[in-house]
């Protein structure tokens, strides 16, 4: 109402805001008089070509003295955008100048997480289509219910497309005053939205250095993985510090991301801050507010993200890499078991000797590519399955670490097995070609640890490809892996060069012990980790299990006939234990893994939403998947919190979680009602009927518990539920 | 977890490894203070080339320029530029505004236009160098107009950023702000260390041609 009669404003912007606060002073000043300010949520708005801008308010009436939201809301014509805090290259963020009451006050503008803007070879940062930037204000303690709060401010923004315009005004907003602040379902959605695209604080620990011009940010923790953050960029908080156009290379590994950065010309300042922009597999893009310390450059995350290599230099890092596998520590045990088996080949027939380390390169190759194999499977039902994932579970370290243990005491003599090419045990100690083929595969399986930072360009690149060559790629690994006994196959003449058998062989063999009995301790380190104290418990009772069976072998095999069966018995029977053991390692894992509102958690289903608000219960729904990162930091800021967990109990909430980690077509179809193409997706149902409120896809805990506050007054007088 | 573990035996390898595959990309040679300046050659608004090396010996300014742009209409409208321009003048220091915008783009001037302008504003740089395929502005790397640099008598680059510490568009705020620029010129004009040497410019983005 105040601001019309302006459309030439772009002339002379300065000059047009000027005459225009003198204007609406006095005409404010006049209203004052007649009748007392009109109240409204949204000020008159300002308007040109480029944009339509207003001041908003959360708050349908304040309360003396207390704190309430107000927002700059910028409409953006199409190729126009305004700025940033930081507006990158050139530019200006908009500025809001506020004139209170002495005794009110005002916070700093919030900005939302930018987009990144191309020009020329220039980049800027900030806003297209629409932005609210939220403000707090506190309105005086004494005013008195009755009474209005009348906030005025000369807000300032810039507009650009090819051109820049600055844009003037002053807002004016009065807003009644009662005992108790009230917000407006008008503009709640708007504050809602507003609210979600604010940077969260990151939950990741980050570091970052600079040498010469080159730098990296490194972020680390749960949550981060190739499936969660598909695309990431960092925007920095000051100028100078980064090229604002220098493309940022991403590489993710599970739990650690890493962004290459170009250093500016400016000063650096004692820590990187910024905010990082994250999307993940979904599409679902969400920001973090960070600091890192500038220390020296930390090391890139170990896989690659969005540079694929080609085929054949992906083909040819992979048996480069396999090659070097033979040095790294985690094959080293099994390294050891082949030198044994290599030493006794010495002597023997050319054929022999060929066919023994074909047999070994066959193993190595055909478990790469078995592993690849159920790899893709799993990656293909949409499991979040990375490269090293048998690690991940905590039985097959407890029984790779009985596994190294068994290998050991055979190596130490304890108990003899198989043939006269004896050197492992179990599978891997089976006499002739078997043996070696299952010493290649063992080895394969205790090297994946190894290779997956190792190997990150070549294995990254290998499963962004098409599976035909992702398996070439493994093959490749396997290959360079089994190159150095290929040789051995083509010259079975350098088997000569060992020298004979004798004692020295059976001194080398009881030495080489040692290296299996440190990986067996390694791998139960490992377990620690994974399963804690009791896992440790238990794999420990099964490894002492393993060296009793391993000695009443030795024992029975060292008695005639007789003593054979009781001996054998024995040494099955602790087997037989400790493999019973194993089960209870995976109840041990549990609790280290942080579920899903877990007190009151229900799988999801149509039916149960249903029932549950038949019975008088509100219900939320929280569609998720083990990949999508947005989701997991929702639940760790918004929803697993005390306050939530709390609140949902007070109203008698019932949660139910829809996992969409391996997709489930109720669940597409739920998604698709909403619009959605795919998690996160979250429904507060009040009881009984009615449709349920769509809550943003970023969340924090104070609209969690805002969206709560209508639908807990549905809730039926049930008692908050008590189920475990 | 697991790669934590690994990570630290395989540490050194894995870096060699995966970095290997993604050489650094040489990075783009900007200015520099403390460096040579990059050179330019270019035709002022009557058509004579001018060479940054033509100037050794004396102080140089670049003043990259887009007259449309509310940013430098401050400094010009309110008269803080052509004072700037006289101080330097009457220093000796010798002052080049570059228009670096493509035909078409806003800012983008003839050398008749650039003459019409340099007299209807007052103005007093030494030349109003025109740069349309957007050359100069890519050898040293502008982003904003205005965007100022100083030139050593010996072609070193002394400084480089805003004409002034803050950035609006508001005349009134020229008093209040620490003029950067001027006191980089002061500065070098009396041989004393310039500081700060690089600031951060504010203005309209620099019009640049596509890269031919």
């Amino acid at each position: 109402m105040l601001m019309k009669g302006h459309d030439h404003w772009h002339e002379h912007p300065r000059m047009i805001g000027k005459r225009f606060r003198g204007g609406a002073g006095s005409a404010l000043g006049l209203a004052l008089l007649v009748a007392g300010p009109a109240h409204a949520l949204e000020s008159a708005p300002f308007t040109s070509p480029q944009t339509s801008v207003t001041l908003v308010s959360e708050a349908a009436a304040v309360a003396p003295g207390e704190p309430f939201r107000l927002g700059l809301r910028q409409k953006i014509s199409p190729g126009w955008h305004t700025y940033w805090s930081n507006p990158g290259d050139a530019g200006e963020p908009p500025a809001l100048t506020f004139d209170l009451p002495a005794d009110a006050s005002a916070g700093e503008l919030q900005f939302p997480a930018p987009e990144r803007i191309e020009y020329g070879p220039l980049v800027n940062f900030g806003y297209e289509n629409e932005v609210v930037f939220p403000v707090t204000v506190t309105p005086p303690a004494d005013l008195r219910p009755g009474q209005s709060f009348t906030v005025r401010t000369d807000a300032f923004w810039l507009v650009c497309k090819d051109i820049c315009i600055p844009e003037e005004t002053s807002f004016t907003l009065a807003l009644p005053v009662e005992p108790t602040g009230r917000s407006d379902a008008a503009t709640a959605p708007l504050f809602a939205a507003a609210e979600a695209s604010l940077p969260r604080p990151s939950v990741w620990l980050a570091e970052a250095g600079f040498e010469g011009d080159r730098g990296v940010l490194r972020l680390s923790g749960e949550l981060l993985s190739p499936d969660a953050v598909t695309k990431a960029f960092f925007f920095p908080a000051e100028w100078g510090v980064i090229e604002n156009a220098a493309p940022q290379e991403l590489r993710v590994g599970q739990g650690e991301l890493s962004l290459d950065l170009v250093r500016a010309k400016g000063e650096l300042p004692e820590r990187l801050s910024g905010v990082i922009a994250v999307t993940d597999a979904a599409g679902s893009r969400s920001a973090y507010a960070l600091e890192a310390p500038l220390g020296p450059v930390p090391p890139a995350a170990s896989s690659i993200g969005s540079t694929g290599l080609p085929l054949w230099q992906a083909v040819l890092f992979a048996a480069l890499g396999g090659l070097l596998l033979n040095l790294m520590p985690c094959v080293f045990p099994i390294l050891a078991m082949k030198a044994v088996g290599i030493v006794a080949l010495a002597g023997r027939a050319d054929r022999t000797i060929r066919l023994h380390a074909l047999s070994y390169v066959a193993g190595v190759v055909l478990s790469f590519l078995a592993l690849a194999g159920v790899l893709l499977l799993l990656k293909g039902a949409g499991m979040a399955a990375g490269w090293g994932f048998q690690f991940t579970s905590p039985l097959f370290v407890a029984a790779m670490a009985w596994l190294m243990l068994a290998v050991g005491l055979n190596l130490s003599g304890v108990y003899a097995l198989g043939g006269p090419v004896s050197a492992g045990s179990g599978l891997a100690a089976k006499g002739g070609h078997a043996g070696s083929f299952f010493t290649g595969a063992l080895a394969v399986l205790v090297a994946t640890p190894c290779t997956a930072p190792f190997m990150a360009a070549a294995t990254g690149a290998a499963f962004a490809m098409p599976p035909a060559a992702t398996l070439a790629v493994f093959a490749a690994l396997g290959l360079g892996m089994g190159a150095p006994y290929a040789l051995l196959a083509f010259l079975p003449r350098l088997a000569r060069l060992l020298p004979r058998p004798g004692l020295w062989m059976e001194r080398l063999k009881q030495a080489l012990a040692f290296p299996m009995y440190g990986a067996a301790g390694w791998l139960a380190w490992v377990l620690t980790v994974q399963a804690g104290a009791d896992g440790l418990l238990l794999a420990l009772a099964g490894a002492l299990l393993v060296a009793f069976a391993a000695w009443a072998l030795g024992i029975a095999q060292a008695a005639g006939r007789r003593g054979a069966w009781a001996g054998r018995g024995a040494a099955a029977l602790a087997m037989l234990v400790a493999l019973a053991l194993l089960p209870q390692l995976r109840a041990a894992e549990a609790p280290r893994t942080v579920t899903v509102a877990a007190a009151a958690a229900e799988p999801w289903s149509e039916a149960r939403v249903t029932e549950l608000r038949r019975q008088g219960r509100p219900v939320f729904v929280n569609l998720t998947a083990a990949w999508c990162i947005t989701c997991k930091v929702n639940e760790r800021v918004a929803l697993d919190t005390a306050a939530t967990q709390e609140a949902f109990a007070a109203a008698g909430v019932a949660t139910l979680v829809g996992d969409w980690t391996n997709g489930d077509p109720a669940i597409g179809a739920l998604l698709q009602r909403h619009g959605r193409e795919g998690v996160p997706l979250y429904l507060l149902y009040p009881a009984g009927s009615g449709e349920p409120v769509v809550l943003p896809q970023i969340l924090t805990q104070s609209i969690v518990l805002q969206a709560l506050e209508p639908v807990a007054r549905t809730a039926a007088q049930v008692p908050a539920p008590s189920k475990g | 977890m697991i790669h934590s573990i690994t990570r630290r035996a395989t540490l050194l390898a894995a870096v060699a490894i995966t970095t290997l595959p993604l050489l650094p990309r040489m990075a783009m040679a900007g200015p520099t203070v403390g460096e040579p300046a990059p050179d330019f050659l270019l035709p002022d608004q009557d058509g004579a080339m001018h060479r940054l090396q033509d100037y050794r010996g004396k102080l140089v300014v670049l003043e990259w320029t887009n007259h449309e742009c509310p940013y430098v209409r401050k400094h010009y409208g309110s008269g803080n530029m052509q004072s700037l321009q006289a101080l330097a003048a009457d220093k000796g220091v010798v002052w080049l505004s570059v228009a670096s915008s493509p035909e078409g783009e806003q800012g983008h001037v003839t050398g008749p236009e650039a003459k019409e302008l340099t007299e209807a504003r007052g103005a007093r740089p030494e030349a109003v160098l025109l740069d349309p395929l957007s050359q100069a502005a890519r050898a040293y790397q502008a982003t904003t107009t205005p965007e100022m640099f100083v030139i050593g008598r010996d072609g070193t680059l002394l400084y480089m950023g805003g004409i002034d510490s803050i950035r609006s568009t508001r005349p009134a705020d020229i008093e209040r702000a620490l003029p950067y620029l001027r006191n980089a010129l002061l500065a070098a004009v009396e041989g004393r260390p310039v500081e700060p040497s690089v600031t951060r410019p504010y203005g309209c983005a620099v019009k640049y041609a596509p890269a031919a």
